[in-house]
């Protein structure tokens, strides 16, 4: 389970805890540190960060200011180290003396660097699929001209800001170049307290001890949503969360929210939430009160920002939270530990610590006019990557309420399968899909196989394969919506052998009859190419137990091979039964 | 403040920093003698330090540190 930090900490405490350091089991995370800052207070406070998170940290520290020797050289330490985050931290000390120095135009100089920093880019990713993490420059405090400075064009103040846009624009258009925005911490501190001139004078620290842990935390926060942690659902509390007062109590009218100025922070708080929810993020409600009361002010109070609608789960009774927790975590299908419970009360929240120490439980101050700052401060809703499908998912979650009440009017499975009229596109990975697929493959944990987190390049070079590779994705739809693309399974074959190294499915499509098509077409590509046996494997995870006779449901046996990792199956192609589904295969969706 | 007091103060930070907590140190004592006084722990210790007697000390004066005498001596200079 890789955990978010619920708190921010100090550099001595974190530099003391690291002294005493036992590594856990867990899996490895091996970050290259780089940069023409040093690394040495850094690591330290990344290694107890990692290991706080459940994963194992190996750290490889390049040597001062050898970004560009270590990105060229294909035989550098760097490549040799085989990593799975590069972060690059670049100071605006070394800048500001480049600038100074600078021998043409000075407008030139912010993108003739950002042009260096993209090659050094393209040199890595040429190398490795790890990701970059390029930091952003510390904007720096001294103005020549003063405030008319912001009107002159060739200042170090508007070269750095125009570095920084650069490196922006251009970590869009290059894939696996993710940004550790330094200077929104920079200027979330207080540049006067970021900015450490000593520090870099006696030992080349990008900025002060004191900021440092915000620093590596970014970096940490950046690292599990590459390795997949991402929060997927906020859970929360009604009466003095989302609105003041008891609801019960006080009556639609007589609860806090509104314009007024003791209220407008609740409004402000549902606005932020909304934000997110417009994001891709779910939201559901859980809260001691009579379920219609709580909806009636969702309907009916003028001053609600968040509606009806943008709730996918409402749980409202007098249970305790940690069960309706657990309820909404049934109905949504994801896992405690991408869930955050925000409500005022301590003692709800020390209940679901304490029962369900999965799931996020941030301290709320008292003062509702710092919700949003508290909640925001911790950076709980970092991504490794985004797509429009992030933004429809809570639409999808509405569709499924819709088919759950469909399904009510039916006695039989097949009849009710059959009135969702489900029509699925099979078809070989393709360029356009890839970011999707990469995407799926980081964040399932449930219907997953074999956990086989293949990154996008490597998924390109798959969906080049025709030799070996049959690498495919499912997309489905629908009476009611669109799924997407909710499948991907990598088949590779050699001789008379067709191994399935990733079968993954998001678990919104499940009993649908997918995973069934998809077997289907595993074995319709075994015998067109002539295979005997189609092998698998099922690679145990804290996660995945649901797939646990995933291979014996289709008829597989076990069998060992010479690899040790999980328990491998194979079924004789000729003894395959093609499952019926209730799903019409389409070549396209027009 | 007395050196006296001086010297418990910072024998209290180092012990803290260090997480030794019967380090004993005296004008004499140098890095190499306390275990764990790396040039990392070095860096924190003077921003310890710093926090803990309310001073600034200058890059030059923090380069010029080899001993705990030099850091006791400038400690007091800064605390007449």
């Amino acid at each position: 389970m890789l955990k978010l930090a619920t708190e921010r900490q100090d550099y001595f405490v974190l530099s003391r805890k690291a002294k005493r350091l036992s590594l856990p089991d867990g899996p490895e995370f091996r970050v290259a540190l780089m940069g023409d800052v040093s690394t040495q207070h850094l690591a330290p406070l990344l290694q107890v960060l990692i290991t706080d998170s459940g994963l194992r940290p190996v750290l490889y520290e390049a040597g001062f200011d050898t970004v560009e020797l270590e990105a060229l050289n294909p035989d550098s330490a760097l490549y040799a180290f085989t990593p799975q985050l590069i972060v690059i931290l670049q100071g605006t000390y070394k800048l500001r003396a480049a600038y100074c120095d600078y021998p043409g135009d000075r407008r030139q100089f912010a993108s003739d660097r950002a042009a260096a920093i993209e090659a050094t880019w393209k040199a890595i990713r040429s190398r490795t699929g790890a990701p970059i993490l390029q930091s952003t420059f510390v904007l720096p405090y001294e103005r020549p001209f003063g405030n008319y400075g912001l009107l002159m064009s060739d200042t170090l103040h508007g070269a750095v800001t125009e570095l920084n846009q650069q490196i922006h624009r251009r970590a869009r258009a290059n894939e696996g170049v993710l940004l550790n925005d330094v200077d929104y911490l920079a200027a979330w501190h207080g540049r006067s307290q970021f900015i450490d001139e000593k520090l870099w004078a006696l030992s080349k620290s990008l900025c002060s001890l004191q900021a440092l842990p915000d620093v590596a935390q970014n970096i940490v926060d950046i690292g599990l949503a590459c390795q997949g942690r991402a929060v997927k659902c906020v859970v929360l509390d009604l009466d003095n969360t989302l609105w003041g007062g008891v609801i019960g109590d006080d009556g639609i009218d007589g609860i806090e929210l509104g314009d007024s100025d003791s209220s407008g922070a609740f409004r402000a708080f549902q606005q932020y939430l909304r934000e997110l929810n417009r994001r891709g993020i779910l939201l559901a409600v859980c809260s001691k009160n009579d379920e219609a009361v709580a909806r009636h002010a969702f309907r009916e109070h003028p001053g609600m920002v968040l509606k009806d609608e943008d709730i996918s789960v409402f749980v409202a009774n007098w249970e305790d939270k940690a069960s309706n927790i657990r309820r909404i975590r049934d109905k949504l299908n994801i896992g405690l530990d991408s869930m955050v419970f925000l409500d005022d009360n301590p003692f709800e929240r020390n209940l679901v610590r304490e029962l369900l120490p999965e799931v996020l439980v941030p301290e709320l101050p008292e003062d509702p006019a710092l919700y949003v700052r508290a909640v925001s401060e911790l950076n709980l809703f970092e991504s490794a990557s985004y797509s429009t499908l992030d933004a429809e998912r809570s639409g999808k979650y509405r569709q499924q309420e819709l088919r759950d009440q469909e399904r009510t009017q039916f006695t039989d499975l097949d009849g009710y399968l059959t009135s969702l009229e489900t029509r699925a596109r099979v078809a070989r990975f393709e360029r356009s899909d890839l970011q999707r697929i990469a995407q799926l493959l980081q964040r399932s944990n449930q219907f997953n196989l074999t956990t086989r987190r293949h990154p996008e390049a490597e998924c390109a070079s798959m969906m080049q394969d025709d030799e070996r590779c049959f690498p495919f994705t499912t997309t489905v739809r629908d009476r009611f919506g669109d799924f997407g693309l909710i499948n991907v399974v990598i088949l590779r074959h050699a001789d008379s052998v067709v191994e399935i190294d990733t079968f993954v499915m998001s678990c919104r499509v499940l009993q649908r009859g997918v995973e069934q098509l998809a077997m289907n077409k595993v074995f319709r590509y075994a015998a067109d190419v002539g295979a005997r046996y189609v092998v698998g494997r099922y690679i145990p995870t804290a996660k995945n137990g649901m797939v646990r006779d995933f291979f014996e449901r289709f008829g597989f046996d076990v069998w060992s091979d010479d690899s040790n990792e999980g328990i491998a199956y194979r079924l004789e192609v000729e003894r395959y039964h093609p499952r019926r589904v209730h799903i019409a295969e389409v070549a396209s969706f027009n | 403040m007395s050196t006296a007091e001086i010297h418990a103060r910072l024998t209290q930070v180092m012990r803290e920093h260090f997480e030794s907590p019967l380090l004993v140190v005296d004008a004499s004592t140098t890095a190499e003698q306390v275990e764990g006084w790396d040039s990392v722990a070095h860096v924190g210790l003077i921003v310890a330090v710093e926090k803990a007697f309310g001073v600034r000390f200058t890059t030059k004066e923090v380069k010029s540190l080899d001993t705990v005498g030099d850091l006791l001596a400038l400690l007091e200079r800064r605390s007449a």
